[in-house]
């Protein structure tokens, strides 16, 4: 067990580390140590208009979300499984060919992610912390106790998608039920009580009160999601043969008006049989809205009015731009390398998905405009939301070209993209903070982003295409 | 005769490990030319600089009169290419797959020409299922057909024949030797010497990234001499200098 183990945390520092250099890759937690060490001198000013509790609750929030957010692959279903075990010589993979159960590599690589993103994500934050709690008044003890729950909050979230995505590649109609159940509960909680059911989150129960049956409830509950997610992981169906109709050439003819048709088709088909179009609308794009507009809707009393909602459409925005790593995870460059295709193209071509599915986050704030009673400034909100999000992507391609998704963990990429992101939403949120109707001027990103897009195909096109 | 493959002086380092050192190379219309080594010899970074996926760090590569380091989708639109591991996309079927690449390079009329590329290859009970669902060896024989649907007038390949069953490996032999019978050219790598004696016109020998050898493979046999111990003794050779 051990020598799989520390074998697949060698690989994974390696996988990660030849990609950007040891060093830029290593500065990564030192970045996040760096984030939290300074955020932490913020705290005595952010108590003066936040109470503690609603902070405490917003940053455990985020951990839930980082946990969601690494152990979200599997959501994808049996293709992601098999494409991350199967097409590359992983030890995940190539153990098979050694004395070793599927359950059993599936626990390995399950404990090595958990304690690896720990020690990238979990660990530099935390310590950040305890290091600036001698000059910011907090005790020590608090801050070890920040970290314990920070770490339970990760873990929550990781074990949690480990479960729903095993779940969810036995039965979807099972998850479905799942997530009504959990929806149905939280909200019939929230209506019967009249208390917010976040605070009965089991790290958040520990936080304001230590104690040890707590602990062992919160550890407790975490066995039993990472146990069920291992009894119900099922490697047999991975690798099974399907036939399939012909649905390319129907598709890009139906695509006839976009710059590559073949190309959008293809990409099309992807999103779908991969399981990303269901799967990753819903797991990283509608639940982590969801998570954070409830816990977006407790700031309310501390916006301006009408604030929530634009804070809101900016968030969505940045997390719709995410789409972008949906419609390039399944591509390397490898299937068009014997095709008359230049990497300019195809960065021309995932942009036109990626504009097509802004209908999702665009119908999105205009529901969540709808719904808050807010109708009279749905279309800045939605303007304002679809010009970050584009501005993002310009950001994205420019730095990571076909590889955001790998490229994200490059402390250099990481740090241009925080800075020109950040000033563009800090910009735009006092804007529209000053009055809603001036989000409409987020129409303006339109230019720095097709700058950005231009000079991300000549940047790509004047490299040798990554592998991966 | 015409000279479609001109490389000048190519070199390709990857940080302090030099891949492909001073190379000069020229193949002539109608040649079926393999290019041979050992494992980790250059053979795959030469196709990949000739079909302009990696640039060369220095000389040039002319592929049907275009500079592939400065029009690398000029040569990919005229050449064919079967890459060192077949990747085609997972989650298109083979039928797809070939629609995809017909489309892509604008070929009319696919549908017969997959359909017979099927049947030839003997794969047509699965051109409906996911590419990656596929066992190697049908993915090998779709980046075959997507090599040649287009009937391209020069065809480089990276190890063609080695995913394939002996049979298949025979239909594959005649169909190369028959395809460059018609004017066509094909640059093939292979460590399979024995077949590289059997069906090339012309080969070099690569080691190390240093090029040992090139000419006819006729000139060899003129001596008296076979492909496969003339390969070994020079490699050989080159190990102990």
């Amino acid at each position: 067990m051990f020598e799989l183990f520390v074998a697949m945390l060698k690989e994974e520092w390696r996988v990660h580390s030849t990609m950007f250099g040891s060093l830029s890759f290593a500065l990564f937690p030192v970045m996040i140590f760096g984030i939290a060490f300074m955020g932490a001198f913020l705290i005595p000013l952010m108590r003066t208009t936040l109470p503690a509790g609603n902070l405490t609750l917003i940053i455990h929030a985020n951990y839930l979300m980082l946990g969601i957010m690494v152990g979200g692959f599997g959501l994808l279903g049996n293709e992601v499984m098999s494409r991350r075990f199967g097409q590359a010589s992983f030890l995940s993979y190539s153990a098979r060919s050694l004395p070793l159960s599927d359950r059993f590599i599936f626990t390995n690589f399950v404990i090595k992610d958990t304690v690896y993103y720990f020690f990238l994500w979990v660990f530099p934050f935390g310590f950040g912390y305890i290091l600036a709690s001698p000059f910011t008044g907090v005790s020590l003890a608090r801050a070890l106790l920040l970290l314990l729950t920070l770490t339970l909050s990760f873990l929550f979230g990781l074990c949690g998608v480990f479960f729903l995505s095993t779940v969810y590649a036995r039965s979807r109609t099972v998850l479905w039920l799942v997530l009504l159940a959990l929806g149905t509960g939280w909200g019939g909680f929230a209506a019967m009580t009249g208390m917010n059911p976040a605070l009965f989150f089991p790290p958040m129960l520990l936080n304001s009160a230590f104690s040890w049956t707590n602990l062992l409830v919160s550890c407790a509950v975490l066995v039993i999601l990472f146990a069920v997610a291992i009894v119900l992981f099922n490697p047999e169906s991975v690798g099974s043969e399907k036939n399939y109709k012909d649905a390319f050439a129907p598709l890009m003819n139906r695509f006839s008006f976009l710059p590559h048709p073949p190309l959008a088709a293809k990409d099309t088909i992807d999103l779908y049989r991969s399981g990303s179009m269901i799967g990753q609308t819903i797991f990283s794009f509608l639940l982590p809205l969801a998570v954070i507009w409830f816990f977006l809707s407790l700031l309310g009393p501390f916006f301006p009015p009408h604030g929530l909602l634009f804070i809101f459409a900016i968030t969505t925005g940045v997390v719709a731009s995410t789409m972008y790593t949906w419609v390039t995870m399944f591509d390397s460059f490898g299937p068009y390398a014997c095709l008359p295709v230049a990497v300019s193209t195809l960065i021309t071509s995932k942009l036109t998905t990626f504009a097509v599915l802004q209908v999702i986050p665009a119908a999105f704030i205009a529901v969540v405009a709808l719904l808050s009673g807010e109708a009279a400034y749905l279309v800045p909100a939605v303007v304002l939301g679809c010009s970050v999000s584009f501005y993002a992507v310009g950001v994205m391609a420019w730095l990571c070209g076909l590889s955001p998704n790998v490229l994200v963990y490059d402390v250099k990429v990481l740090f241009v993209y925080l800075v020109l992101v950040g000033i563009v939403l800090m910009v735009f949120t006092t804007a529209a903070f000053a009055n809603p109707y001036y989000a409409l001027s987020a129409v303006i990103l339109v230019i720095p982003t097709w700058l950005l897009v231009q000079k991300a195909k000549t940047r790509w096109d004047a490299v040798d295409p990554a592998g991966f | 005769m015409t000279t479609v493959i001109e490389a000048r002086d190519v070199s390709k380092s990857y940080g302090d490990v030099q891949a492909v050192n001073h190379v000069n190379l020229s193949v002539e219309k109608g040649a079926l030319f393999g290019l041979l080594g050992p494992n980790g010899s250059g053979k795959t970074t030469m196709i990949k600089m000739l079909t302009g996926q990696t640039r060369p760090t220095g000389g040039t590569a002319t592929v049907l009169g275009i500079d592939a380091e400065k029009d690398p989708v000029g040569v990919r639109g005229r050449v064919g290419i079967i890459p060192e591991q077949e990747t085609p996309p997972s989650f298109l079927t083979a039928q797809e797959y070939l629609e995809f690449v017909a489309a892509v390079r604008k070929i009319p009329d696919i549908q017969k020409k997959a359909d017979w590329w099927f049947e030839f290859l003997d794969f047509a009970d699965k051109k409906n299922v996911l590419c990656k669902d596929l066992s190697r060896g049908t993915r090998q024989k779709l980046m075959f057909t997507q090599a040649f649907i287009h009937e391209p007038e020069l065809a480089l390949i990276d190890e063609p024949l080695i995913n394939f069953d002996p049979i298949m490996q025979d239909l594959v032999k005649d169909y190369l030797a028959a395809y460059v019978k018609k004017g066509k050219t094909i640059f093939i790598s292979t460590h399979i010497l024995e077949v590289a004696e059997e069906i090339c016109s012309g080969f070099a020998i690569l080691h190390k990234g240093n090029l040992l050898h090139t000419g006819p493979v006729a000139e060899l046999t003129a001596r008296g001499e076979h492909l496969p111990s003339y390969f070994l003794s020079l490699v050989r050779k080159d190990r102990h200098v």
